[in-house]
């Protein structure tokens, strides 16, 4: 059975790869060009994203193992994002613009939704490939929950609210969708916490057989390095 | 350990053969420091001697030098192209696969791939050979060297890539594989021994002769074998024919892996009774024709075995009394010596001579990185150069002895000139004339070194000649050369006049005295290869001395007399609760494991009550505190490890290696996340927020956490769970797999033996009515791990979320369809050994197992039939026994399904091969491993978990396609990769949406910390298992 995904997560799948192969030093400078035009406390926090990302999940790590083996981990986003917020105050809308740039600087394409993400995505939008930011109207928000090709929300919202969505997107088939919440919006304190990218991307691990294609060098270096 | 130098005392051969026997296998990973103590007095010479062999060496190497015409063809290749650069890396890629591939696309994809990234104009003329300069792309591509020499756009870098982009690409690819040719025809003397014969007339002429080498892989499957045996035997009969009569006659070499599929120590039964009769039959033949036969020397592994076979070889009567039959022994092995001790025994005892050519040995690479992926304890060669090198002077010195001589007729096999000279020198001190020993060399390298030497002497020099197709020769030989690069290094040195004489005539003993230690600090120990932890231990199963102790321990498991009698533990109490389950054996249901009793409703509540009481105080105990108890927790794992295997024997149908693989991971689990926990737990983190505050963190636990787990890793998924969560600070309550639970039982023992408190970890064996679901809806549940299907995982998602509490993290690793893609640069034998093993081993029933192999239509005729072959070849039977490739399925509800899909896919795939199933099948639950061709992915709705392979075949065209429809299936746990073209790998890379990606090598077996393991999509939700992000999903970042 073919299951119809609404336009916008298409759209988001589509544009998914090649935002996701940039990397996040590409994604980076795309993002960078956007942030003179949020405002500071705004800016604040996406220039915070960024670098965070940079910090955690930017290089791929090379992971200690036997000698003929190349073993890598390095990150990828997860796929559409839908980033909204049942809090209409400023500081929610700081807190908003961190998920948006959390989820972009991952790697995912991201959905916002109503007057507040189509403030946000105006500012984005020019400055990154189409279809990599789309804003919804609040009357399209079911069906993006409802889709089985959502990868994962982030929500500033209460925790009775919370455990509403967390239950309808359990309900779902398909993948497991990701719930990223924050439920303290005058703090934002998981959002603006080291470890809250980790949330938007899965983890890729490349192990390679060196001792196939190309011998075996880390070893010969080995036994004639000078002691 | 024996004392070496008593191999220098004449009666030491008189010894019975047996206690010789006994000295080989307990050197196999002697104590490299205290074994090189033992073997530096042999080796090592006195001060006359000293000067005596470095004037020799010093002498030949200035003659070579001398000597206009001195460098061969390869020796030229290999100082141009060296492997320490790119290029002569790439070069040798590309001669090591171009030749097999059939099509035209991939052909020329796979040239620019190669000629793209690396300066081949630099060579160009760099060197004075012809051969090298005709190799150099430039000439090949467009024989246009004048154009490169003018450099008239000033960047040389980048011409090749040019004319790559501008000369049409049927241009490029014809004069690549002339280019191919003309090396082929450098590396093998001839394709029949009629033509070597003829080519080889010139240096017979000079005094060489040859052992002749039908070099290939080895073979998977029995057509293959007996395809290698007809070859091996046409060569003895063409020697046979041979009418030169001036020197030596020439002798076959012979590897015997390429004689029987399955030449490895599992199947002894087979090689001692098989093999044997090839081996016999070839060996009568070339007997009749009197031509020598040798048997090649292959990996560690091996050799025991191989000397058993000899032996029973060298005793019957088609060798007695013959004197041609020989072996070769390899220098860098620690068993050497002790090993010709015995052959010098064994012909001494029979009357006869064994010929035996002393190699220093050409899997040293494959050796060190085998051991360091098994956990092996220890090395079977040495780690140094000149360690070998010594080891090398002492089996000579051994094996010029006056009462050796007359038992050992030695073949000194090397390129070095000062082991040469050395040689010489040492056979003049002890009184060996020339007739009683010879000098051996490859084809293509060293020519210059014994010109010089067999001018000024009267010795025999025999030329190791590989024969036969060049597009079957080259792959395999540069492929010996890449995997042992550090081999080529003193042919390199020798022929580079930059490098000074007096640099070449160290005495390997002098070099080796003056280190700081006998072994190379540099290439750690398997045990100490990871810097900030323990890796596990493994036994080698193949060698006699490893095993043999090791498989005693288990057995004292292995009666029916052993049962295991098990309950919920909470509070640590054994909780009786009445429900009592026996666990059969899943290979003999006659055979009981064990009992255990299942947890109640009221104990799982007890559990949750204790374990939410604990919480405060076992999540303020500091991160160190409880890493240790992880630590501890791995040390009583290795230290009940007979146990361990003998419950994954007998409760999970595990196979030997499987279970040891088990327990290993279960201990790397341990030992990892303590010291990540150590790392990242210990202490505040201080970072700067974005307001531009400092502000410090700090990784706390988040309440109880709930463990469920699948029984197909019962002890490694269920411990590496249990063990992340308690060492972040939760409390546990684990629920194992109904299947498999008296392991788990044991693993929580050896928790709470390690310091784990027992109100903190709860176990809670059961089914998912009675167990599963009340840990899954106690509102107190603050997160859950959870490894099985993806039904199941969404089922506890719901149950979860409609706690009416705030959501937890949901850490699931759930099923996968995995994919294997293969393309026509990738080397068949490899693929399949590869595909077989991804499919098959653990009986298919690992998250990671191949599902489905899409191979390029090109090769596909080639390698399905192979596939077949090799399944042929496998052995379905009891787990705990040695020569088992592939056990049983867990149990009567998963054979049911897997053999219905079995039915559903002969009727709809096509059946590629089955494998037979054991006479006594019927007493377990037993699947054929099977495979099919089907016409695509989408024929498979959901994943099949047992040993069962689909195959597709795919246009190269359409390789996006196949990722995409790999992609659109939603799951992305693992995929493995076949090609030489990396830009083709990294494009697979790039686009498919997998956790795991398998390089050119198998795709099971994901080692902690090496490559952390889990999927995305309908595969799980990540963080990966054994990676540097799990544990952060266990906790909570608190502000402080």
């Amino acid at each position: 059975m073919t299951i119809v995904q609404p336009v916008q997560i298409q759209v988001a799948d589509k544009v998914f790869e090649a935002w996701d192969s940039l990397g996040v030093q590409g994604r980076d400078e795309l993002l960078a060009r956007t942030l003179t035009l949020f405002p500071e406390a705004q800016r604040k926090m996406a220039v915070w994203q960024i670098a965070n990302a940079q910090q955690e999940i930017a290089d791929t790590l090379t992971m200690e193992g036997p000698t003929g083996e190349n073993n890598e981990l390095s990150t990828q986003g997860r796929g559409a994002f839908l980033c909204l917020s049942n809090d209409e105050s400023d500081a929610a809308t700081v807190g908003l613009v961190g998920q948006v740039f959390a989820a972009l600087i991952a790697g995912n394409p991201v959905i916002t939704v109503g007057l507040k993400g189509q403030e946000i995505m105006d500012k984005i939008a020019t400055s990154v490939p189409e279809g990599v930011i789309q804003n919804i109207a609040e009357s399209a928000l079911d069906s993006i929950v409802e889709a089985n090709n959502l990868a994962g929300i982030a929500i500033l919202c209460d925790d009775a609210a919370a455990q509403v969505l967390n239950q309808r997107l359990a309900a779902k088939s398909g993948l497991i969708c990701q719930l990223v919440i924050e439920n303290d919006s005058q703090n934002l304190t998981t959002i603006a916490a080291p470890h809250y990218i980790l949330r938007f991307v899965t983890e890729r691990a490349i192990s390679i057989n060196t001792t196939a294609i190309g011998g075996n060098a880390t070893l010969l270096e080995l036994g004639s390095l000078d002691e | 350990m024996f004392k070496a130098i008593e191999v220098l005392q004449p009666n030491f051969i008189q010894r019975p053969l047996n206690e010789l026997w006994q000295l080989i296998s307990p050197l196999y990973n002697m104590d490299e420091e205290k074994w090189l103590n033992e073997l530096l007095p042999l080796a090592k010479p006195t001060d006359a001697a000293l000067k005596t062999c470095t004037d020799a060496a010093t002498q030949l190497i200035e003659q070579v030098r001398k000597d206009d015409d001195s460098m061969s063809m390869i020796d030229a290749l290999l100082l141009e192209y060296s492997l320490d650069t790119k290029e002569g890396i790439l070069l040798m890629c590309l001669a090591e696969a171009l030749m097999r591939v059939p099509d035209k696309a991939t052909a020329d994809a796979f040239i620019k791939d190669r000629l793209s990234v690396a300066d081949w104009a630099s060579h160009a003329k760099n060197s004075d050979s012809f051969f090298v300069n005709a190799s150099t792309w430039g000439l090949l591509l467009t024989g246009k060297i004048v154009t490169m020499d003018e450099k008239h756009d000033g960047t040389p870098a980048n011409l090749v890539n040019r004319m790559v982009n501008r000369v049409s690409e049927p241009v490029i690819r014809k004069a690549m594989n002339q280019a191919m040719k003309i090396m082929g025809h450098q590396f093998v003397l001839g394709r029949s021994i009629e033509e070597a014969l003829s080519r080889g007339k010139s240096y017979r002429d000079k005094g060489y002769t040859y052992s002749f080498d039908m070099l290939g892989e080895a073979a998977l499957t029995a057509a293959d074998a007996d395809k290698y045996l007809k070859s091996y035997e046409q060569a003895v009969e063409s020697v046979g024919r041979d009418t030169y009569t001036k020197g030596y006659r020439p002798t076959i070499s012979i590897k015997l892996s390429a004689l029987h599929p399955r030449y490895e120590v599992g199947s002894e039964e087979r090689v001692m009774t098989e093999l044997f009769e090839s081996v016999k039959g070839l060996i009568t033949k070339a007997r009749a024709l009197n031509v020598g036969i040798t048997i090649d020397a292959e990996e560690a592994d091996r050799l025991e075995l191989s000397l058993q076979l000899f032996e029973k070889l060298y005793r019957d009567e088609s060798v007695q009394g013959w004197g041609l039959f020989g072996l070769v022994i390899q220098a860098y092995s620690k068993r050497a010596l002790p090993v010709l001790a015995w052959l010098a025994a064994l012909a001494k005892e029979q009357g006869d001579r064994i010929p035996v050519r002393l190699v220093k040995g050409a899997y040293w690479d494959s050796e060190i990185k085998l051991c360091q992926q098994r956990g092996i304890n220890g090395y079977p060669v040495y780690t140094r150069k000149e360690a070998t090198d010594t080891s090398y002077l002492a089996c000579a010195r051994f094996l010029l002895s006056e009462h050796t001589r007359a038992n050992i007729f030695p073949q000194f096999a090397s390129h070095n000139a000062h082991t040469i000279a050395t040689i010489s020198c040492l056979a003049q001190e002890l009184g060996a004339t020339t007739q009683e020993y010879e000098f051996q060399r490859l084809h293509g390298m060293g020519d210059a070194l014994y010109n010089s030497l067999i001018k000024g002497n009267d010795i025999c020099v025999r030329i190791y000649a590989p024969v036969g197709s060049h597009k079957d020769l080259l792959p395999y030989l540069v492929r010996r050369l890449l995997e042992n690069g550090a081999n080529s290094s003193f042919v390199h040195r020798l022929i580079d006049a930059r490098c000074p004489v007096s640099e070449l005539v160290d005495h390997p003993v002098t070099t080796l005295e003056s280190r700081k230690s006998l072994a190379n600090p540099n290439i750690k120990l398997p045990i100490d290869m990871f810097a900030e932890r323990k890796n596990s231990f493994g036994p080698n199963i193949e060698i006699a001395s490893d095993w043999g102790p090791f498989k005693a321990k288990i057995d004292a498991f292995m009666t029916q007399d052993t049962q295991w009698r098990a309950y919920p533990l909470v509070g640590g109490e054994k909780v009786e609760t009445g429900q009592t389950h026996t666990v059969t054996s899943p290979y003999d249901h006659s055979e009981t494991a064990g009992q255990i009793d299942w947890a109640d409703a009221a104990t799982v509540t007890k559990a949750i009550d204790l374990a939410e009481a604990a919480y405060p105080a076992w999540s303020s105990r500091p991160a160190s505190e409880r890493a240790d108890c992880l630590d501890k927790t791995a040390d009583l794992m290795e230290e009940n490890y007979a146990e361990l295997i003998a419950l994954c024997h007998r409760e999970a149908g595990k196979t030997i290696q499987d279970s040891i693989d088990e327990v290993r991971e279960a201990v790397d689990f341990c030992r990892y996340y303590a010291q990540q926990a150590r790392t990242n737990f210990a202490a505040p983190h201080t970072f700067t927020n974005y307001l531009g505050q400092e502000q410090s963190v700090q990784m706390t636990g988040r309440g109880v956490f709930t463990c469920i787990s699948p029984w197909n890793f019962p002890l490694a998924i269920f411990s590496g769970q249990v063990v992340a969560a308690l060492v972040v600070g939760n409390t546990v309550v684990a629920k194992p797999a109904e299947q498999t639970s008296l392991i788990a039982v044991r693993a929580i023992e050896m928790m709470h033996q390690a310091g784990v408190p027992t109100d903190v970890l709860h176990l809670l064996p059961g089914d998912g009515a009675t167990v599963g679901a009340p840990i899954t809806s106690d509102k107190r549940i603050a997160g859950l791990a959870f490894t099985g299907s993806t039904g199941t995982a969404q089922l506890i998602n719901r149950t979860l979320a409609a706690r009416g509490v705030a959501p937890v993290p949901v850490i699931a690793e759930t099923g996968g369809q995995n994919a294997m893609l293969i393309d026509s640069t990738s080397l068949p034998e490899q693929v399949v050994r590869d595909a077989v093993r991804s499919a098959f081993a653990s009986a298919g029933q690992r998250c990671s197992a191949l599902r489905v192999m899409f191979v390029q239509e090109d090769i596909a005729d080639r390698v399905i039939p192979m596939i077949k072959g090799a399944m042929q070849e496998q052995s379905v039977g009891l787990p705990y026994l040695h020569s088992t490739d592939v056990g049983p399925v867990i149990d009567k509800k998963a054979q049911t399904m897997l053999l219905e899909h079995i039915e559903r896919m002969k009727v709809e795939g096509k059946l590629i091969g089955e494998t037979a199933l054991p006479a006594f099948a019927d007493k377990g639950t037993y699947v054929a491993p099977a495979a099919f061709e089907i016409a695509s992915i989408d024929q498979l709705t959901d994943e099949k978990f047992g040993p069962i392979l689909h195959v597709v075949r795919y246009k190269a065209k359409d390789l996006d396609k196949i990722i995409d429809t790999i992609n659109n299936s939603g799951f992305g746990l693992t995929m493995g990769v076949h090609s030489r073209n990396e830009t083709t790998c990294a494009r697979i890379a790039r686009r498919a949406r997998v956790g795991n990606l398998y390089i050119n090598r198998d795709q099971v077996g994901a080692v902690v910390g090496v490559q952390p393991f889990g999927g995305q999509g309908l595969s799980g939700t990540g963080p990966k298992a054994g990676g540097p992000h799990y544990l952060q999903r266990f906790a909570i970042e608190k502000q402080l």
